[in-house]
């Protein structure tokens, strides 16, 4: 986790300074997430949960999701999806770095042709969004996701990559 | 030489305050508050220049200009109001009105039209044509009212410092961090009085540091004067951010959270930080570090280069001169003829408003006379005085460096070989040096 410190820490201080400008909070709100934000990537083992959107909602209970994704799909015209609903399977052509996905709160989590459907909580945050499209080579469909079905969806991806990584193991001694 | 304007306003506040602006710009001022006495004094006396309110008992602003028009029609007015429907905007220029400006004013626009007005109408005596310049179209006249507040950094005719001016106006009251990030040679003190001046209170203080002083025995003395002047909130104001030392960058961050040796400031207190440079390029070159990088995160603004501003650089620039002639006492007000101006204008910047300031200061120090030209201007860019600050540092290097091969040389007795292996280079090098 420690190799996405620097994506961390700008995706989430631009996330911040995005709902200020956009006035979906109050600066005096994103201060106080901030420091909190600040004392979680001095822990290692809080890091790979830093994030300010969760201490903005189940936190400080001060930001209002359903007026952020509102927000997202209206400005932004991007569909919104629930990660419940999807089958995420690592993608075969991708090398997913669960690490990236975790600091980033994003999962690609299905390709059509060379194009790839990315699921997000920090659309809002331009280098999440600059530092996926460059690893993805820019064909990227976006959609935003609330926080609980994003987590819930990154372990699932979890248990899956840990039974495919046993599956492999297992079949390795197999041979 | 000096001109003279007649100031009509019944708000003694207001005239007073328009009689100190354009007495420190050097007009000859007569100010009045009752529009029947000013007729008068305007049928009797010669003036290049009226400023009028709009709102007062007796007359309106555009009854006066309408009488004092049937007078002497080459003089041009100016009008100023606090609130003005579009429709009267209309009627006024339509009756020969130079200028509309709304309060709070922009003092450089306003200055700075009157100096336009002044030059248009003697130009049209001059040609022996009737006084109604610029007067004809509305596009001639310019109708100052884009920004609700007073603000002085940039004049505010481009769109992007109108856009900058409105931000910051809007994050004027950010409870604890604002960041002011701005290309090299941004006037972020400017830029800092303006955000005082958005608050009447003398109790608001602006205490500014910077690399070469700060450290926490100096913010603790300039709290104690604060608060002995009556401080009731203090901003620090932190210039050269990306330039200061590692301890300094801690105290910044204690500083701001009013914590460690800062814990006994016992005044309600903010900060503003400056920084010239791309913030992520600052942190991820180590000069900004995490601590900082996510405070400074809560409320920024970017300023705009002068080359995204290109319609305020000549009134920047003239504004400057103003300031100038005011320091050293001259007595007349020069100029930027129309070709400076347009040069000024399409100009780069890259250094922006410190060069822009000191290629304005070069051109003033040659003597150049009441109107400033093209050629003066590209004079002063082209002078080493106003090179970037790394242009000048390379310059000062260079000059040492042959100073150092002179020296060896007559340490040496001029032998080349014991000189060039003694600073470790090539007799051609030494040679070359010292041609």
């Amino acid at each position: 986790m420690q190799q996405h410190r620097a994506l961390i820490l700008r995706s989430n201080r631009f996330l911040g300074s995005s709902l200020v400008n956009k006035g979906l909070l109050s600066s005096g709100d994103l201060e106080a997430a901030n420091e909190k934000f600040m004392d979680a990537i001095q822990s290692p083992e809080l890091l790979k949960s830093a994030s300010i959107l969760t201490t903005l909602l189940y936190d400080l209970k001060v930001l209002d999701e359903a007026r952020l994704l509102e927000h997202i799909v209206d400005e932004h015209s991007i569909g919104l999806i629930d990660l419940d609903y999807i089958d995420i399977r690592p993608l075969p052509s991708t090398e997913i770095d669960l690490s990236l996905c975790w600091a980033s709160s994003t999962i690609p989590f299905d390709k059509v042709d060379d194009t790839y459907m990315v699921a997000s909580c920090y659309y809002l945050s331009a280098p999440v969004v600059k530092h996926w499209e460059e690893s993805l080579e820019g064909k990227v469909v976006w959609y935003s996701t609330s926080m609980v079905s994003m987590s819930r969806g990154l372990e699932r991806l979890e248990e899956v990559l840990a039974a495919e990584k046993i599956a492999a193991e297992e079949a390795a001694e197999n041979e | 030489m000096a001109y003279s304007v007649l100031i009509l306003d019944d708000d003694v506040d207001f005239n007073s305050l328009l009689t100190d602006i354009f007495e420190q710009a050097d007009y000859i001022v007569t100010s009045l508050e009752d529009p029947v006495e000013a007729v008068e004094v305007f049928a009797r006396t010669d003036y290049d220049l009226v400023v009028s309110d709009y709102k007062m008992p007796g007359m309106t602003g555009e009854e006066f200009m309408i009488t004092i028009k049937k007078l002497k029609p080459e003089v041009p007015v100016i009008m100023v109001s606090g609130f003005l429907e579009n429709d009267t905007i209309r009627s006024l220029i339509g009756g020969g009105v130079g200028g509309v400006f709304l309060k709070p004013l922009n003092i450089f626009s306003l200055l700075e039209r009157t100096s336009e007005l002044i030059e248009e109408s003697r130009r049209c005596q001059q040609n022996d044509q009737p006084g109604q310049a610029s007067t004809d179209s509305e596009s001639a006249v310019d109708v100052e009212g884009d920004l609700d507040f007073t603000f002085r950094s940039f004049p505010c005719k481009a769109q992007a410092s109108i856009d900058f001016a409105e931000h910051l106006y809007h994050l004027r009251n950010f409870i604890s961090t604002l960041t002011l990030i701005g290309p090299v040679g941004t006037q972020f003190r400017l830029i800092c009085e303006d955000i005082r001046n958005f608050y009447a209170s003398e109790k608001e203080h602006f205490i500014y540091l910077s690399p070469n002083s700060f450290d926490s025995k100096q913010v603790l003395s300039l709290f104690d004067v604060a608060k002995r002047s009556g401080a009731e909130r203090i901003t620090w104001v932190l210039l050269d951010l990306e330039s200061m030392g590692a301890e300094q960058k801690r105290l910044v961050t204690s500083l701001s959270k009013s914590s460690n040796e800062f814990e006994s400031l016992d005044i309600p207190s903010r900060t503003i930080f400056c920084v010239s440079g791309d913030l992520d390029e600052l942190y991820d070159a180590g000069r900004i570090d995490e601590n900082l990088y996510i405070l400074m995160g809560t409320a920024e603004i970017r300023v705009p280069s002068l080359h995204e501003c290109a319609a305020d650089v000549a009134i920047l620039a003239q504004q400057m001169v103003v300031d100038i002639i005011k320091e050293k006492g001259l007595g007349s007000v020069a100029r930027f003829d129309a070709s400076a101006r347009e040069f000024l204008s399409k100009y780069l910047w890259d250094h922006n408003y410190e060069q822009l300031r000191a290629v304005v200061r070069e051109v003033m120090e040659s003597n150049p006379g009441d109107v400033l030209t093209h050629a003066a201007v590209s004079a002063a860019l082209q002078s080493g005085a106003t090179a970037s600050p790394r242009a000048r540092f390379e310059a000062q290097l260079s000059r040492s460096r042959v100073d150092y091969v002179r020296a060896a040389s007559i340490l040496f007795g001029r032998d080349m070989a014991k000189v060039s292996a003694f600073l470790g280079t090539d007799v051609s090098v030494v040679e070359a040096t010292l041609k």
